[in-house]
C-alpha cells in the first residue's frame, strides 16, 4: 500500500476551484471537499484523500436585497455570518442544525443537515432556489436563478443538496429568506412524549418542538402575538429564554446516528433503544439524534427496526473501524442503480468523496 | 402514423378500445393550454401502471416519440406531440388510492384532478396546497410533471414541496418508486429531480403527496389602487414588513373589467389595479396579520378596501380571480400567456416595460398574477382571425419575457418552458448549465424518446427572433 500524503488546496475563487477540481480529476486523485469541517465524520470510511478542497476563502454575500427576500452567497461562508447579515434586514435562514457553529452553507446543502426549526420550515430543499456547482471536468454549472418561483429546467438544486458532494462541489447558492417573527417565545415541560403529542395537536403548531430522553420538551412559537400567548397560556408550560436554542444546537456526540421514520413510528422505535440510552427527537418531523453507547451489532440491530417502519438510520460520526462494522447508511433504495449511472455521468472517474456516499 | 407492427403491439398493451388512431379523433389531442399544436399519430388510454410501462416499452423499442399526457391544461405545450409519436393519455388512472389522516399524505393515481383530492382530503379536515387556477381540471400528475403553482404557493411552495414520493416508469419502461415514507431518504433525491421535468425523464403512475391541516380561520381582502405601479409598491411594502401572506394576487383593470361584467363579484372596475390578499391561521392571527396589511395598504394608496364576510364572498372573490383568463374572452377570442418572474422589487419596473411592450405592438395586454411572487402572467389578448397577428403576439411575448431576464428574471414560474419557451434558455443558462441538465436527460432517457423537442433549445424548430442578443442576461448574472 503506497501511503500518500493529502494536498490542502484553499482555491480564492468558483473559478479556481474548478480548475484544482479539474487537474485533479484528470489525474484520477481522490478529491474530497471540506466546509467548514462539522460534518467530516458522516458517511462511509473514505477510500482515499488525495486533496482537501476546502471552501473556506469563497465565504462572500454575493447580493442580499432586503426587499426581495432572497440571498446570494459563496458556499463558503459560515451559517453564522451569512445570519448576522441577513439580521442587518431583520431576516434570517431558517436552519439551526447540531454540532454549531461553524458550518458553512455548502457543507449545510452537501450533508442536508436540519435542526429544531424543521418542524416549520422543512429543509433548505424547499428554500433553495439556486445552486452553482463545479464539476470534475471542470465546468461551473449553475441551476435555479433568484427568484422565489422558477421551474425553467430541471431541478438541480434537488440533484446536489444531500448529494455529499458526490457529484459536484458546490461554490454557491441562492435562498428565499424569511422575515424575523414579531414574537418568538420558548416554553418548556418535563412532561415527555405526551406533553410534545399534546403541543403538536393544537391549532397553532410550534416552529420547532423537542423532546430529549430525560423527559424535557422544548416548544418554539413563533409568529402573531395574541395567538402566541393564547396557546402558551393553555399549556402552561414555563419560560425558558431563547438562547437555550443556540446551546442546543452545539450538541454532537462523539458517535451518533440520525434516525428518520414516518412520524407516527418515531416514539415505538425511541422505546425500542437500549435502556439508559441518550438521544432527543423533534417527534412532529419524525427525526432523532442519538449518542450511539453501544456495540455495533445493537445499532445494526437497532437499524433494522427502523428501516423495517420505512425510515433510515445514519452514522453522523464514528471511528473507523466502528464506522465499517455497521455502514454509514444502511441498506440502499432499490434505485440506487439509477443514482449509479447519475453520478457516472458527473464524477465518470469517482474522484469525489470515493466511499463516502451511497454512489 | 405508426407503423401497424407498432399500433398492434400498443392494442395488446391497451387493448383495442383505448388504442386511438383514427385521424378525427387524434385531433382532439392536438393541443394543450398553449398556442401549438401537433397531431399525434395514436394515442392510447392507459389504465394501469403497468400498461404505462408496457406502452413505454413499445415506444423504447421502437424508438417513437412518448408524450404523457394528463388534462391537457399545460400552458407551455409540455402535452404536444411536436416530433408525433404516442400521447400517453393517462386520465384513465383517476383513483385516490390512500388518505392517511395521521400522517397527512395521500397516495393518489396521476390522473386524479387537483381539485378533486381538496374535497375529499376536506372530509378530514386536510387540504392539498398547490392550487393552480386550472384546479378544476388539471390532474396532479400534470402538476408533478410541472411543478405547477398557484395563488397559495406564495405562503405553501410549489408541488415540489408538496410530493413525497411517485411511482415512476423511465424511460426504459422499468417501474420504481422514487423515496419513501421518512425525511430524507438514502442517496441523491431522484424525486426532486424528477418533479418538474416535464415529461422528459419519467411517466408518472402514482403521487404520494403532503396533506396539511385547514386552518382554522381565513381572511380575505380586496384592496383597489390609483395604477399598476402604486399596486406592485404595496406589495414590496407588505413584504418588506415581513408579512408573508398566504396568497397576494394583483389584477390590472382590463382584467377587472372582464372579470366583472362576467362573475359580478364586486370588482371596482375604476381601479387601475386591484390586489386580493388573504391570511389563513388562528383567529387572532388572521385578524392582526389583517389590521397590519390592511395599514400598509391605505399608506400605500390603497382604497376601497373589503374585506370579504362571509366564505360565499370569499368563494366569490376567488372565483373572480380564477377564472379571470376565461373572462378575458369577453375582449378577444385568444390569448398568449407568459409566466416569467422577476425579484419582487423589479415588479414595478417589468409591469411599465410589458405596457410599453403592448403599446408598441398595439396588441391589449391583461395582467393578472401573483404577486407576492413576482411571478407575472401577462397575456395578451388577440384574435387568431386577423391574418399575421400570431406572429406579432409571438413577438410581443418574447420581448417580454426579455425584459423579464435583463431585470434578472426567469422564464417561468409555474408553466414550464416546454415547446414555448425551449429556444429562450441560453438567455438564462450558459451552455455548461445546459450541458449538466442535458446529462440527466441523457443518463436517463438515453433514446431520446420521452417528450423530445421540450425545455432544451431545439435549432431545427425555432429561430430565436433576438438571437443577436443572446448572452447578455448570462454575463449579467449574479455569479
Amino acid at each position: 500500500v503506497v501511503v500518500k500524503a493529502t494536498t490542502v488546496e484553499k482555491p480564492a475563487s468558483a473559478e479556481e476551484l474548478a480548475a484544482t477540481l479539474r487537474d485533479a480529476a484528470a489525474q484520477k486523485l481522490a478529491v474530497v471537499p471540506v466546509g467548514g469541517g462539522r460534518a467530516r465524520g458522516m458517511g462511509g470510511v473514505l477510500d482515499g484523500c488525495d486533496v482537501e478542497l476546502h471552501t473556506s476563502r469563497l465565504d462572500r454575500v454575493l447580493e442580499h436585497t432586503q426587499a426581495d427576500m432572497v440571498v446570494s452567497v459563496e458556499a463558503g461562508i459560515t451559517l453564522e455570518a451569512l445570519q448576522e447579515e441577513l439580521a442587518k434586514a431583520g431576516q434570517f435562514l431558517p436552519l439551526d442544525p447540531f454540532n454549531s457553529p461553524g458550518h458553512t452553507i455548502g457543507g449545510l446543502l452537501a450533508t442536508g443537515w436540519t435542526g429544531p426549526l424543521r418542524l416549520r420550515f422543512r429543509s433548505p430543499r424547499d428554500f433553495l432556489i439556486g445552486i452553482r456547482v463545479a464539476l470534475p471536468d471542470g465546468k461551473l454549472a449553475t441551476g435555479g436563478g433568484r427568484v422565489v418561483k422558477n421551474v425553467s429546467g430541471y431541478d438541480m438544486m434537488k440533484l446536489h443538496y444531500g448529494a455529499l458532494g458526490s457529484l459536484g462541489v458546490i461554490v454557491a447558492a441562492s435562498f428565499k429568506v424569511f422575515p424575523k417573527p414579531l414574537h418568538d417565545v420558548t416554553v418548556s415541560s418535563g412532561g415527555g412524549w405526551n406533553a410534545a403529542t399534546h403541543a403538536l395537536s393544537t391549532p397553532l403548531t410550534p416552529t420547532a418542538l423537542e423532546l430529549d430522553s430525560d423527559g424535557r420538551v422544548l416548544a418554539r412559537y413563533t409568529g402573531s402575538p395574541d395567538a402566541i400567548d393564547r396557546v402558551v397560556r393553555e399549556l402552561g408550560w414555563k419560560a425558558v429564554d431563547p438562547s437555550v436554542w443556540t446551546v442546543y444546537s452545539h450538541r454532537a456526540p462523539e458517535r451518533w446516528a440520525r434516525i428518520a421514520v414516518p412520524r407516527d413510528a418515531l416514539r415505538r422505535i425511541l422505546q425500542a433503544l437500549p435502556s439508559g440510552s441518550e438521544w432527543w427527537a423533534s417527534p412532529g418531523v419524525g427525526m432523532a439524534h442519538w449518542a450511539v453507547n453501544v456495540e455495533a451489532s445493537a445499532v445494526r440491530e437497532i437499524r433494522a427496526r427502523v428501516e423495517a417502519a420505512g425510515g433510515t438510520l445514519w452514522m453522523l460520526a464514528a471511528l473507523d473501524e466502528f464506522m465499517r462494522e455497521v455502514g454509514a447508511w444502511g441498506t440502499p433504495p432499490a434505485t440506487v442503480e439509477v443514482m449509479r449511472r447519475l453520478k457516472n455521468a458527473f464524477d465518470p472517474d469517482g474522484v469525489l468523496n470515493p466511499g463516502r456516499f451511497v454512489v | 402514423v405508426l407503423p401497424e407492427s407498432v399500433a398492434e403491439q400498443l392494442r395488446g398493451v391497451v387493448g383495442r378500445e383505448a388504442f386511438i388512431d383514427s385521424a378525427n379523433d387524434l385531433r382532439i389531442f392536438e393541443r394543450d393550454g398553449s398556442i401549438e399544436g401537433a397531431i399525434p399519430d395514436a394515442v392510447v388510454l392507459a389504465s394501469t401502471t403497468d400498461q404505462v410501462a408496457g406502452v413505454i416499452k413499445v415506444a423504447a423499442e421502437n424508438k417513437i416519440p412518448v408524450v404523457p399526457r394528463g388534462a391537457g391544461t399545460g400552458l407551455s405545450g409540455g402535452a404536444v406531440t411536436i416530433r408525433g409519436g404516442i400521447a400517453l393519455q393517462v386520465t384513465r388512472m383517476r383513483r385516490i388510492l390512500e388518505i392517511d389522516p395521521v400522517a397527512q399524505t395521500a397516495i393518489v393515481e396521476p390522473g386524479v384532478v387537483n381539485q378533486e383530492l381538496s374535497l375529499v382530503a376536506a372530509q378530514h379536515g386536510l387540504f392539498y396546497a398547490p392550487d393552480p387556477s386550472s384546479q378544476k381540471a388539471c390532474t396532479i400528475g400534470g402538476n408533478a410533471a410541472e411543478n405547477s403553482g398557484g395563488p397559495h404557493c406564495l405562503y405553501y411552495g410549489v408541488t415540489t414541496n408538496h410530493v413525497l414520493g411517485m411511482e415512476v416508469v423511465l424511460a426504459d419502461g422499468s417501474i420504481h418508486w422514487v423515496t419513501g415514507d421518512a425525511p430524507d431518504q438514502v442517496g441523491l433525491d431522484l424525486c426532486g429531480v424528477l418533479v418538474g421535468s416535464e415529461g422528459t425523464l419519467c411517466a408518472i403512475t402514482k403521487i404520494k403527496v403532503r396533506l396539511l391541516r385547514i386552518p382554522p380561520s381565513i381572511a380575505t381582502m380586496l384592496a383597489a389602487f390609483p395604477s399598476i405601479e402604486t399596486a406592485s409598491q404595496a406589495v414590496s411594502a407588505v413584504i418588506g414588513h415581513g408579512i408573508v401572506p398566504a396568497a397576494l394576487e394583483m389584477m390590472d383593470n382590463v382584467t377587472v373589467g372582464a372579470v366583472e361584467a362576467h362573475y359580478k363579484a364586486g370588482y371596482p372596475t375604476d381601479a387601475g389595479a386591484v390586489l386580493l390578499v388573504e391570511v389563513d391561521g388562528t383567529e387572532e392571527s388572521t385578524r392582526e396579520l389583517m389590521e397590519s396589511i390592511g395599514r400598509i395598504l391605505s399608506d400605500n394608496h390603497g382604497y376601497a378596501m373589503r374585506e370579504a364576510q362571509t366564505p360565499a364572498e370569499r368563494e366569490l372573490l376567488w372565483a373572480g380571480r380564477k377564472g379571470a383568463i376565461g373572462a378575458l374572452g369577453r375582449i378577444k377570442p385568444n390569448y398568449y400567456l407568459h409566466d416569467g418572474v422577476v425579484p419582487r422589487s423589479r415588479l414595478p419596473q417589468v409591469l411599465s416595460a410589458v405596457g410599453e411592450i403592448g403599446e408598441h405592438y398595439k396588441l391589449p395586454v391583461a395582467n393578472v398574477f401573483h404577486a407576492g411572487d413576482g411571478n407575472l402572467h401577462p397575456n395578451i389578448l388577440f384574435d387568431m382571425r386577423d391574418g399575421d397577428v400570431l406572429h406579432q403576439v409571438e413577438s410581443a411575448g418574447e420581448e417580454m419575457l426579455r425584459a423579464v431576464v435583463e431585470l434578472g428574471g426567469t422564464l417561468s414560474g409555474e408553466h414550464g418552458i416546454g415547446l414555448e419557451k425551449n429556444a429562450f434558455m441560453p438567455w438564462i443558462y450558459s451552455p455548461d448549465d445546459l450541458d449538466a441538465m442535458h446529462r440527466v436527460k441523457d443518463i436517463l432517457d438515453p433514446k431520446g424518446i420521452l417528450n423530445p423537442g421540450k425545455i432544451f433549445p431545439d435549432p431545427s424548430r425555432k429561430t430565436v427572433h433576438l438571437a443577436g442578443r443572446t448572452g447578455l442576461a448570462v454575463e449579467a448574472r449574479w455569479w
